[in-house]
């Protein structure tokens, strides 16, 4: 235990040097401590409540809601808030919550965990409930294939079995499965009459028990919706909390858990933060807080700003919206969200991560994972594309059946300001890789001055 | 019209893989693509078949994809040496070797070749490489869970950049008359054009491609890229 405390104190230290200079999001402490002691998040005493969220996709937005509800009720909470969901990240959220004694001084913590390393992190924390939102295809180069995702996180419910309660999405059939041995509560969505279109790569080919075909009653987007195998007894698990009836425009969702039926606001209007809302209530409810102050919360929500922002001009809406294009799922969902949101609109792409500088294994794979072909939709105006990869995105176009006269493809991203259309069009979208919210806002800005300037003239 | 197997389709098509198939089929339309799964027998078992593609797979697919093509070695071997061709990309090459490790774990191959593979599961590999194959310069993109080890007397490429069967050679896949083999996962005939069109002429088929120009104008800007970047 004396190498705990030294880590502790060391790590106290420049945690506390950090306030002083106003770097509070720095991971530094939490890998120090790390360093020290490798069992620190073992050995670290842990609040009452600890809830870890993780899953391919949407497990910030999920983990940033569960935080601000708790807080307003009055809990104080440490959240990684800072993207940082590894070790360090969960050492420093840890850190905050006792003191130099090792004495928690905190209520709860909210841990938005990266799936892949679940199995060496949270086995240690044992908290007290794990939420999976989902497991998608996800980036190759780090993640490989959502059967090694699922590998990683069914570890981590082996080992903690009895002692963490699994938090599921029951319309996904990968992570349903898991947690066979702990105890489990289910979260599904009733058919809503979405018709999702195929994606050309599946994040499950065949029936995870005995290889049959998984079917669908119905999908609400790629692999998620009430599935059975045309083999074997496998198919969508019984759920606590079900969405009976969605309007996802008027952004609300009808609950039903046991007999009472509750309506809920979400805060978009696209079917998988309907998810995420869903998977917070569950969670806020297996926690015992009222439906009327879940519900009361969630109508004064918003989607982050960093992943959706709004500029109007001249008749215009010039978004930036986070597309995530190295998560093919991700990238897949937000293609077919474009082509379904039936305003009339440019798209601009700006997906090239800086990974395609460092770690190059992905430029050309992911294009083949995603699907473009949603982008060639009557709605999309004009698809701009900049920057290093313009000639492997103006393949793909074409090969999914876009078009030439509708895609615009330049090697220099500053270029794409003077291809976005002015009039004609409802919308502009500056699809962005979260990593880039900056550079994204000010593309999105300089397309907006040049509309300006046109608009001048 | 020549037939082409895309063997166990619903398992390799995790990195875009069915963009192989797609572009040959939209390069040509005297191919006839014929997909096969794993509840069925392989066509090329009872039927003529001009060429074969196996693509990356999970690693639990790949160990039922081996338990599934063993009763049919014989049949593979003699397709092999008839000279069907071969298109085996990612790690459904180890499949064709002798052996894969995992840990204690021993998973008898189909013993083809004479190499065996050593996965590490909490160890992926990312790399690029730039390989000359018949004085055609070929791009590739790994990203795997394991290595393989043997003579490589005859590779499919040999590497000017890039990493081989292991980090320890610059020699990359399996060439043996019309098998071509390659660790190179994803759309490997999107990402070369000029071995689409090779392969094409084996097919006896006219070699133009589908967006010929816009393709080999990708191609070129990618080489000179990985030439530019990739210094292993």
């Amino acid at each position: 235990m004396l190498r705990f405390f030294v880590a502790l104190w060391a790590a106290k230290l420049v945690m506390f040097v950090n306030k002083l200079r106003g770097n509070l999001r720095d991971d530094w402490p939490g890998l120090l401590a790390f360093k020290l002691c490798p069992r620190f998040l073992e050995y670290i005493r842990k609040p009452k409540l600890v809830i870890t969220i993780t899953g391919t996709n949407g497990k910030t937005t999920t983990s940033n809601l569960i935080n601000d509800f708790l807080r307003e009720q009055g809990l104080s909470v440490s959240h990684n808030d800072w993207g940082a969901n590894l070790y360090a990240g969960f050492a420093l959220n840890l850190m905050r919550t006792v003191n130099i004694f090792n004495k928690t001084i905190m209520d709860a913590s909210v841990m938005e965990a990266d799936e892949l390393t679940l199995d060496d992190t949270m086995t240690m924390i044992e908290p007290n409930y794990i939420l999976v939102t989902n497991i998608c295809k996800d980036s190759l180069r780090r993640n490989g294939h959502p059967e090694n995702i699922f590998n990683h996180i069914n570890r981590t419910f082996e080992v903690l079995g009895g002692k963490t309660k699994a938090v599921l999405n029951a319309n996904d059939p990968i992570s349903s499965r898991l947690g066979e041995n702990s105890p489990r509560v289910y979260y599904s969505v009733e058919d809503l009459g979405l018709n999702p279109r195929e994606n050309i790569v599946k994040d499950i080919s065949v029936c995870p028990v005995c290889g049959g075909n998984i079917k669908y009653n119905y999908r609400h987007y790629r692999h998620i919706g009430d599935f059975f195998c045309d083999s074997c007894s496998y198919k969508t698990p019984e759920s606590k909390y079900v969405v009976k009836s969605a309007d996802l425009e008027g952004r609300l969702i009808s609950v039903m858990e046991g007999e009472q039926e509750t309506e809920y606001p979400l805060i978009s209007d696209n079917i998988f933060n309907a998810f995420n809302v869903l998977s917070c209530i569950s969670i806020l409810r297996e926690l015992g807080f009222e439906r009327s102050k879940i519900a009361d919360f969630l109508g004064r929500q918003k989607i982050t700003e960093f992943r959706e922002t709004i500029v109007e001009f001249n008749g215009i809406e010039y978004y930036t919206y986070g597309a995530k294009s190295q998560n093919v799922s991700a990238a897949s969902t937000v293609f077919e969200y474009m082509a379904k949101e039936p305003s009339k609109k440019d798209v601009v792409l700006l997906l090239d991560e800086l990974q395609d500088r460092n770690h190059p294994p992905e430029t050309v794979t992911w294009l083949y994972e995603t699907d473009y072909e949603f982008l060639n939709s009557p709605n999309i105006n004009k698809i701009i594309v900049g920057g290093a990869m313009f000639l492997n995105h103006r393949l793909r176009m074409l090969l999914a059946g876009i078009p030439p006269e509708k895609m615009v493809c330049v090697e220099n991203e500053a270029d794409i300001v003077d291809h976005v259309s002015t009039e004609g069009i409802d919308k502009v979208y500056v699809l962005f890789e979260i990593d880039y919210v900056t550079k994204a806002k000010n593309m999105r800005d300089r397309i907006v001055e040049k509309a300006k300037e046109i608009a001048g003239r | 019209m020549k037939t082409v197997e895309y063997i166990f389709a619903p398992y390799c098509n995790i990195y875009g893989e069915f963009y192989n198939m797609e572009y040959l089929k939209k390069s040509n339309d005297e191919i006839n693509i014929i997909k096969s799964s794993h509840k069925d027998e392989p066509y090329f078992v009872s039927n003529h078949v001009d060429m074969i593609y196996l693509g990356c797979m999970t690693e639990e697919k790949q160990e039922k994809a081996i338990q599934l093509l063993m009763p049919y070695r014989d049949r593979i071997k003699e397709l092999i040496e008839d000279g069907a061709v071969f298109l085996v990309t990612g790690n459904s090459i180890e499949m064709f070797g002798k052996y894969i490790l995992d840990g204690d774990r021993r998973i008898p191959a189909l013993d083809i070749f004479d190499f065996y593979s050593e996965r590490q599961m909490n160890n992926r590999h990312n790399s690029l490489f730039v390989g000359e194959f018949k004085g055609m310069k070929l791009l590739g993109h790994k990203s795997q869970y394991s290595m393989a080890y043997g003579n490589f007397e005859k590779p499919f490429m040999n590497l000017d950049r890039g990493y081989g069967m292991n980090t320890d050679t610059k020699k990359e896949g399996i060439w043996y008359k019309n098998f071509y083999g390659t660790y190179s996962l994803g759309p490997f005939l999107v990402l070369n054009p000029y071995f689409t069109k090779y392969i094409l002429r084996e097919l006896g088929l006219n070699d133009d491609l589908k967006f010929e120009k816009e393709i080999i104008e990708a191609y070129e800007y990618r080489l000179a890229d990985f030439l530019d970047r990739v210094n292993y």
